[in-house]
């Protein structure tokens, strides 16, 4: 399971069998280029692998304005 | 994905530019998006002086931030909107940031001119967002005609760019069509406006954000209804998905092509500006749209009271 804190709706969502930030960014209904996604502070591209039981901080970039 | 630059893991990837940064790589590439645009589109000099329009959201901080970088002379610019919940939070981030970083700020604060927005919210039938965008852009020129300033820095990146050229194609507004770019010079009663971001997508400046740490007001105003303009922002997104760059490709292909013919038949046909009889600022309709709304501000409160 991965945990993720979606910003800036500031919703807790766990996900389960997403083994790739693609993979997580696809089950949100979003492309790699409307959200940044962090792990532990670092930013992640969307071929990167994740664990079981990680947490995961994505923030859609775009703005009303 | 590897970084472009030096080869080790990226953290960031950018398919309109078919390359990928590390976090020590991702600002190097950045700052070279806003000298390219300052340098092509003859912005501003070291020499000349910045007035920075600070809302406290990424892109305005961001742009603040990349320009005391990189030397220039800037001086943020904050309006207090005086929106209870929304505003004192946004002046605060603001605020903090600058005194963090050690630049140099003005507020303004709507309460103290008269007009808070919720008292537009109240009393002006018109969506307030087109009135407040209208008082924002007032009083930006305004003071950085009044300071003395060179010019005037926005924070708008590519994608705000290019959903608002959407929407005026959409109407075929010829007007605004004529002079929307990233710089819009100096004329008579309006000082020179730029837009040092427009090469960066919301991505790369939300990107950029982050890796400098910056605290960025993400809490949306009450008001906001900006749903058309949203939704434009995520067709765009989808068209650019399907193929990297097309964004950029669509802005620099009207400012190349389409700008110059707006630009033609906006002199024959555009109406000519005179100073406002009332605040003097540069308006086609004898009393500046500003000083209409403040009229009739005060005529609803006053019947409000009578009631
Ligand atoms: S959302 Fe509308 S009312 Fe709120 S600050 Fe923006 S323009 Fe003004
Ligand atoms: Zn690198
Ligand atoms: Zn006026």
């Amino acid at each position: 399971m991965i945990t993720i804190h979606l910003e800036p709706d500031n919703e807790v969502i766990e996900l389960h069998g997403t083994k790739t930030v693609l993979a997580v960014l696809n089950r949100l209904k979003l492309r790699s280029t409307m959200a940044i996604v962090a792990r532990d502070g670092q930013l992640l591209t969307p071929d990167r692998r994740l664990n079981p039981g990680e947490t995961l901080m994505v923030r859609k970039v775009t703005s009303a304005g | 994905m590897k970084c472009s630059r030096c080869k080790q893991l990226a953290c960031v990837s950018l398919p309109s530019h078919h390359s990928g940064f590390c976090a020590e790589c991702y600002p190097i590439f950045f700052t070279r998006q806003v000298e390219t645009a300052i340098r092509r589109e003859k912005m501003f000099t070291h020499d000349e002086r910045i007035l920075v329009a600070l809302s406290g959201g990424k892109d305005s901080l961001s742009l603040m931030l990349e320009l005391a970088f990189q030397g220039y002379d800037v001086t943020g610019l904050h309006i207090d909107l005086g929106i209870p919940g929304s505003s004192e939070k946004a002046r605060a981030k603001v605020e903090n940031f600058c005194t963090a970083h050690g630049l140099s700020l003005q507020v303004l604060e709507m309460e103290k001119e008269g007009l808070p927005i919720p008292d537009i919210k109240e009393h002006v039938k018109r969506p307030v967002c087109s009135v407040c965008g209208r008082i924002k852009r007032h009083h930006f020129n305004r003071i950085a005609l009044e300071g003395g300033y060179d010019a005037l820095a926005t924070g708008h990146n590519l994608d705000d760019e290019v959903a608002r050229l959407f929407a005026n194609t959409l109407r075929w507004d010829t007007a605004y069509l004529s002079d929307q770019g990233p710089v819009l010079p100096a004329r008579q009663g309006f000082t020179r406006k730029v837009k040092p971001l427009f090469r960066l997508s919301e991505f790369e400046t939300a990107n950029y954000a982050f890796l400098k740490d910056i605290e960025i007001h993400s809490d949306p105003c009450p008001y906001a209804s900006g749903a058309s303009f949203t939704s434009h922002k995520e067709l765009w997104g989808e068209l650019e998905h399907r193929s990297p760059g097309q964004k950029f490709q669509f802005y620099q292909g009207f400012l190349k092509n389409g700008k110059p013919a707006f630009a033609a038949r906006e002199q024959e046909i555009g109406e000519p500006l005179a100073p406002c009889i009332e605040c003097g600022s540069p308006t086609s309709a004898g009393t500046c749209s500003v000083c209409r709304i403040k009229a009739a501000v005060r005529e609803s409160k006053a019947k409000a009271a009578e009631a």
